[in-house]
């Protein structure tokens, strides 16, 4: 049954459906022609078609039972690499069903492996290539070892172009019976930019507030999506609060469950909003990025993301003191 | 220099302070075994450390002009040991007459390898013996020890009061001549906690070449004092006025430091309150420390603890414009409680969210940040759509609910 999540909904099935990426879904429909392909490397922003493009490719070659041939993991979720060569392993060890000659292997979120890992899976790869292809996703190619690209076809994924965007918004508006005019459809390009996940995500929350989609509407779901903590936290850490600011973050971290990446990418984000409270008081929009991106650095090589955070916002505290203080001299 | 735990070791039963109800048991059994009436041959006294039970034994040999025999924890306790020292002692008579008295100390420190067949022997020196045998232990609930426990009458100490602790130390200083004020001795008395030995020790370290001991003076009791309790060690970090004090406690050798790092981050918006640099400062050292044990924990380097271990420690204490001292009431690290009790919502959500991370083909970081979000507002907004949406995905209502936090 297909899900009622319009992002799933409104996924391309085959490759025909994608209407975007022209010239890698004809590359990619070359493979299903000839039965073979080598191992493929998908690069590019979120919401751009990756996973979407892997998937139609496998039913394109597979037909129905797609499912048997394919292996798909997510190299965030698995527990480590050991994790994912056993699961291959076990995996590649039957033959493939049906007239193409090998299996799928759908490894998502490939750059947040380590290098120590992706040179683990580099030999896996070459363990298996005479019965499997790998079709391996990242948002970063630069984030994927060189031994591993060079192995690879590579596919960059550019963002969707705004026409593509919204005409597709305009579509799937029309297939749900949802009435939506252009502002709100360039509020959406504006806040998704080529993210057509993000963009369907806020078409189908606006949607679920009102059937007549305006551009206020559009706002009332974005003001609502983000985690008023993450708000909460930075207005009391402006303000000094640093205990305050500690109890959201506590609250984000142990009761939503979200680790201290999640926190960083949403505190990204804040920063970059010009509401954001920290852009409010006049903070620099360069120091902040400074300090968001060493503390992203500081949680993937440190241990302990609760002391990370308390680090920024400790920090933040302090700029924003000192910005009200010298601001309070020049008056 | 003699230690004034050896010093001032009680030579009477009345210069033996607390457990008046041990005592009388144990002498109560004394008399019972000299004429010849008593149950059990040997006692076993049990209880805390410092709590008096070799002191106990000691006070009635010198009391009563009795011989010890003695053998502790760093004599080499084989059977042939406790045959060779102590069996024939006790089973023959003293040349003039003299009585005797037998102390095993620390029989739970007795280790089944190295002290092969040490208890066998001493059930057989219980068996023969014509004197009292008095053994001691800490923790008698050793099931290694439970012959023992059979063969002996079990007389249980406490842990001494303050006061009691607050009277020997004062007294102690009266003979030495030290001038020591109360709250002093009372600081001292509180971080012992009822072990009396390690009060004498203390006050032995303090009055170390002073005929008076300050208030100051306290702050260099940290290195014992720490390895009783965390808060000791958070607070000679936090208020020490130079690096170099909190440095002190590196040397602890049984310091837990990863708990010492959450214990810290806990503390130091309470203690450096006021100062947003100095708490700054503090996070950016603590943060330094994490990283640097992450580092020596993945990379297996361990010469990078020593960094970690003074990051944490000297580092913190060098932040920029820490306000004046102040005591704070420190705070045991929410975050271990938050996690226990979060503990089986998180699990429950992890196994929702993978199931529907999958379906969506995403990771559940991704389903966390980039999803869960506008499921939220979906469900505030249009229950409908927001039913249809978790049925579609296989998940119950309540389910639903696990995975946006409702």
């Amino acid at each position: 049954m297909s899900t009622e999540l319009w992002v799933e909904k409104y996924r391309p099935k085959t490759l025909d459906e994608i209407i975007d990426q022209e010239e890698i879904v004809s590359r990619l429909k070359e493979f299903v022609r000839t039965k073979s392909m080598p191992h493929l490397l998908f690069a590019g922003p979120p919401g751009t078609g990756k996973t979407t493009a892997a998937l139609a490719l496998a039913h394109d070659l597979y037909g129905e039972n797609w499912r048997e041939n394919t292996l798909e993991l997510n190299a965030s979720d698995e527990r480590g690499i050991d994790v994912i060569r056993k699961r291959i392993k076990e995996y590649a060890r039957t033959i493939p069903l049906g007239e193409v000659p090998f299996k799928l292997v759908i490894l998502d979120e490939a750059d947040n492996m380590t290098s120590d890992a992706q040179q683990a899976l580099r030999r896996t790869m070459e363990l298996y290539s005479r019965t499997t292809r790998f079709i391996l996703i990242a948002n970063y190619m630069s984030k994927i070892i060189e031994p591993i690209q060079s192995r690879c076809a590579i596919f960059r994924f550019q963002p969707l172009p705004k026409e593509a965007v919204k005409a597709r918004l305009r579509w799937i508006a029309e297939q749900e019976g949802v009435e939506i005019d252009d502002e709100a459809l360039e509020a959406i390009w504006e806040e998704s930019q080529g993210d057509m996940r993000r963009a369907i995500n806020i078409l189908q929350s606006a949607a679920a507030i009102r059937k007549k989609v305006d551009v206020d509407t559009v706002y009332e779901a974005l003001g609502k999506v983000r985690p008023r903590e993450v708000k909460e936290m930075l207005e009391l850490a402006v303000k000094g609060d640093i205990l305050g600011a500690r109890e959201k973050l506590r609250a984000l971290m142990y009761s939503y469950g979200l680790s201290g990446i999640d926190v960083i990418k949403l505190l990204h984000r804040e920063v970059l909003s010009s509401r954001s409270p920290l852009r409010l008081n006049g903070l620099p929009l360069a120091d902040l990025l400074v300090l968001i991106g060493d503390a992203n650095y500081k949680i993937v090589e440190g241990a302990d993301d609760e002391i990370q955070l308390m680090a920024i916002i400790s920090k933040i505290a302090l700029l924003s003191s000192e910005a009200k203080s010298s601001g309070a001299a020049r008056k | 220099m003699i230690p004034w735990t050896e010093k001032y070791r009680p030579k009477s039963l009345s210069e033996l302070v607390g457990n008046e109800d041990a005592k009388k048991k144990f002498i109560a059994w004394l008399n019972a075994f000299l004429k010849g009436k008593a149950h059990k041959k040997a006692a076993l006294l049990y209880g805390p450390p410092g709590s008096g039970k070799t002191s106990l034994v000691h006070a009635v040999a010198s009391q009563f002009g009795w011989e010890l025999i003695e053998l502790n924890a760093s004599d080499f306790r084989s059977r042939e040991a406790i045959e060779r020292r102590v069996y024939g002692a006790a089973t023959m008579g003293s040349l003039y007459g003299k009585r005797k008295i037998i102390l095993i100390d620390e029989v739970d420190g007795i280790n089944a390898r190295e002290d092969a067949g040490a208890i066998p022997a001493i059930l057989k020196l219980i068996e023969k013996t014509r004197y009292p045998v008095v053994l001691t232990a800490n923790d008698p609930w050793d099931p290694k020890l439970k012959p023992l426990r059979d063969a002996c009458e079990v007389i249980e100490f406490k842990k001494l009061k303050k006061r009691e602790v607050m009277k020997v130390l004062s007294e102690i200083c009266r003979r030495e001549g030290i001038e020591c004020d109360r709250s002093i001795l009372s600081a001292i008395a509180d971080n012992a906690k009822g072990d009396l030995r390690a009060a004498i020790n203390d006050l032995q370290t303090l009055a170390m070449g002073k005929k008076r001991i300050n208030l100051a003076d306290l702050n260099i009791l940290g290195s014992r004092a720490e390895q009783a309790s965390m808060f000791d060690i958070v607070r000679t970090v936090l208020t020490a006025r130079k690096p170099e004090q909190a440095l002190a406690v590196t040397r602890l050798p049984s310091l837990d430091y990863e708990m010492l790092l959450l214990w810290l981050s806990e503390n130091i918006p309470y203690q450096y309150a006021g100062s947003y640099r100095a708490i700054a400062d503090a996070y950016e050292a603590l943060s330094w420390a994490d990283i640097m044990l992450a580092r020596m924990k993945r990379k297996q380097i361990w010469q990078l603890l020593p960094y970690a271990l003074e990051l944490m420690t000297a580092g913190v204490a060098s932040a920029r414009d820490k306000p004046p001292y102040r005591f704070v009431r420190y705070s045991f690290p929410q975050r271990l409680r938050m996690l226990a009790r979060t503990k089986s919502s998180r699990e429950k959500f992890r196994e929702v969210a993978s199931m529907v991370a999958r379906s969506l083909h995403i990771s559940v970081s991704t389903l966390r940040t980039e999803v869960v979000p506008f499921l939220r507002v979906i469900y505030e907004n249009d229950p409908d759509m927001a039913k249809r949406i978790y049925r579609s995905l296989g998940l119950s209502k309540k389910e639903f609910e696990i995975l946006i936090g409702a």
